[in-house]
């Protein structure tokens, strides 16, 4: 018996086996919405459900992007994305720069803290930023998702980023200095196009972070105007009347950017994710 | 005039430092300040030592978040290990296609949670759902079932949908540290009789083990402290059967407008996961030592 369970593991074809297994399950969901998207509204209603649309079309998609608020949350998703991105790489990288090559008394505890703040929950943050935005007036405002997006990525980035200066060879930082470049010339001329697929990296994980994230604008705001699609979808969800075709069409394009980047960039990602060692 | 080298690296590093203190500490500050104030949005705040502490023990909803926290979260760490050990493996062992492998195994990762929590709702769904369309037609069930109907069934709806998401991650910290294993190690074991069982025994798993427990404590916190996947699935019903803890500090924000009893609670969560993430963070430091 267990010789007989040896050979079928040891078997070439086994992993493949099991991974396409394993994949369909894994990618069904996706793929079920996608094929839901892609019906109309009498068929996305159909019980029994059809496996495969009768008749593909795009209705769903036009009416989602011509007839609902989708595209301008897509439109407040980026900016939230885009703008937190670029905060927390301006922020972050002379700090993570500075203690990952020009350590200084007490710059250790600079560091930890960096990852001991990892560990405070989000939802427990939740409170005090709500009470911070509701002092300030800026409940409501796109500002107040943009700080509490920082706040979320902002360590972790930090520390991916130290991880890559970490692994930038010294000498090359010194051959630079007796060339007569300054500290800043070198930064600047030498290391951070060295390190650009480490900030690629960390741009690309704070963007999609602060595109999926969904509690915080939830509790922030209140009015369409400023909401991003993760709150779209699920208010489309909550809507008495449930469209499923035209839902699964905005879950989708809530979903397309994400996709995108792990094809386009899943070594990077990966790469940036498991030396900072988090994603929600 | 040229400043010294330590001297510079304040320079570049304290503004980034600012940052952190002005969004982390100084709200960690308000949170724990509040959370020790009769702070209800009615009465005018006053002092209130632990009271909301009290409060929230003798909370009989607090034990049943916590219940259902400690539930949830254990469904869904065990559901991704046991997944992501099956994947880690497979991938490791394949040569050709590995890359689109490995991508289309990351996919669940690109989808925002609160959109999985939806697409898992649709695939539960009792008239129009491929799940319960599937196993009618395999006769395994006569009539379909509305799990989010039922308390305990909800709870495994909403463990599928979040561990969902949490698989790639879980599947890429094992799969980098089966990879670091010396392979030559599996060719001695090989040459002295040894067969798959064994070596997945004695080498894969006890030399993949930080991985492993790398991977099982970032998956429990995680799954510990986020709600969106419950959230657009059964918000927390029905009859509070997916209600947990994320739930009871919201419901005190935003509708009883509790801001004491909802910062005793947020302290509460943070201790709990400090205490599980303490292995964590003394893990990653004794790799960074070295």
């Amino acid at each position: 018996m267990r010789q007989f369970i040896c050979r079928i593991l040891d078997h070439k074809a086994t992993p493949y086996v099991v991974l396409s297994v394993l994949l369909f399950i894994l990618l069904l969901p996706i793929g079920w919405t996608l094929l839901t998207s892609l019906k109309s509204l009498k068929e996305a209603f159909q019980s029994p459900p059809t496996y495969f649309p009768d008749k593909l079309t795009f209705e769903a998609y036009r009416k989602v992007l011509t007839e609902t608020p989708v595209p301008r949350y897509v439109l407040n998703s980026l900016i939230y994305a885009l703008a937190t991105a670029a905060f927390v790489l301006s922020a972050g990288t002379f700090s993570a720069y500075g203690l990952s090559k020009y350590p200084y008394r007490g710059s250790n505890t600079i560091l930890i803290s960096f990852l001991v703040t990892r560990i405070i929950p989000p939802l427990s943050l939740l409170l005090p930023f709500y009470m911070i935005f509701r002092y300030f007036g800026m409940i409501d405002t796109k500002i107040s998702v943009i700080v509490f997006a920082i706040y979320l990525s902002y360590p972790l980035s930090v520390w991916i980023l130290k991880s890559f200066f970490d692994t930038y060879p010294t000498d090359l930082m010194e051959a630079g200095l007796i060339d007569g470049c300054s500290r800043m010339g070198v930064l600047f001329r030498i290391v951070l196009p060295g390190v650009a697929t480490g900030i690629a990296a960390v741009a690309i994980i704070t963007f999609l972070w602060t595109w999926q994230e969904f509690l915080s604008p939830y509790l922030f705001l209140n009015s369409d105007l400023n909401k991003p699609i993760t709150v779209g979808v699920y208010y489309f969800v909550g809507d008495e009347l449930t469209y499923w075709n035209t839902i699964s069409a905005a879950a989708m394009l809530a979903s397309i950017p994400g996709i995108l980047f792990f094809l386009i960039a899943q070594k990077y990602i990966v790469k940036g994710l498991t030396s900072g060692g988090v994603k929600e | 005039m040229r400043i010294s080298n330590s001297k510079f690296g304040m320079m570049l590093s304290l503004p980034g430092a600012f940052v952190l203190f002005l969004w982390v500490i100084v709200p960690l500050g308000i949170l724990v300040v509040t959370s020790f104030l009769r702070y209800d949005n009615i009465h005018p705040v006053v002092f209130a030592g632990l009271k909301n502490y009290e409060f929230v023990f003798n909370h009989r909803i607090f034990w049943l978040s916590f219940k259902n926290t400690l539930i949830f979260c254990a469904g869904v760490t065990s559901l991704t290990l046991v997944v992501s050990l099956i994947l880690a493996h497979s991938l490791s062992r394949i040569n050709r296609f590995a890359s689109l492998f490995r991508s289309l195994s990351m996919f669940p990762w690109a989808v925002p949670m609160v959109v999985s929590g939806f697409m898992w709702a649709q695939m539960f769904n009792p008239s129009f759902g491929v799940i319960n369309d599937f196993f009618l037609r395999m006769g395994i069930i006569s009539k379909p079932i509305g799990i989010f109907g039922n308390p305990s069934l909800a709870m495994i709806g909403v463990i599928f949908a979040d561990a969902w998401t949490r698989i790639p991650f879980m599947t890429i910290i094992i799969l980098a540290g089966l990879e670091s294993i010396d392979p030559t190690l599996y060719e001695a074991a090989r040459v002295d009789g040894a067969d798959s069982l064994q070596l997945f025994s004695r080498i894969s798993l006890p030399l993949n083990k930080k991985a492993t427990m790398t991977g099982i404590i970032i998956t429990t916190i995680f799954s510990f402290r986020t709600i969106d996947t419950i959230f657009s699935m059964t918000f927390g019903g029905p009859a509070k059967g997916t209600y947990t803890f994320g739930f009871y500090i919201l419901d005190n924000i935003y509708r009883f407008f509790n801001f004491g009893v909802a910062g005793a609670m947020s302290i509460i969560l943070l201790i709990l996961l400090l205490i599980i993430g303490s292995v964590f963070i003394y893990q990653t430091l004794r790799i960074e030592k070295r």
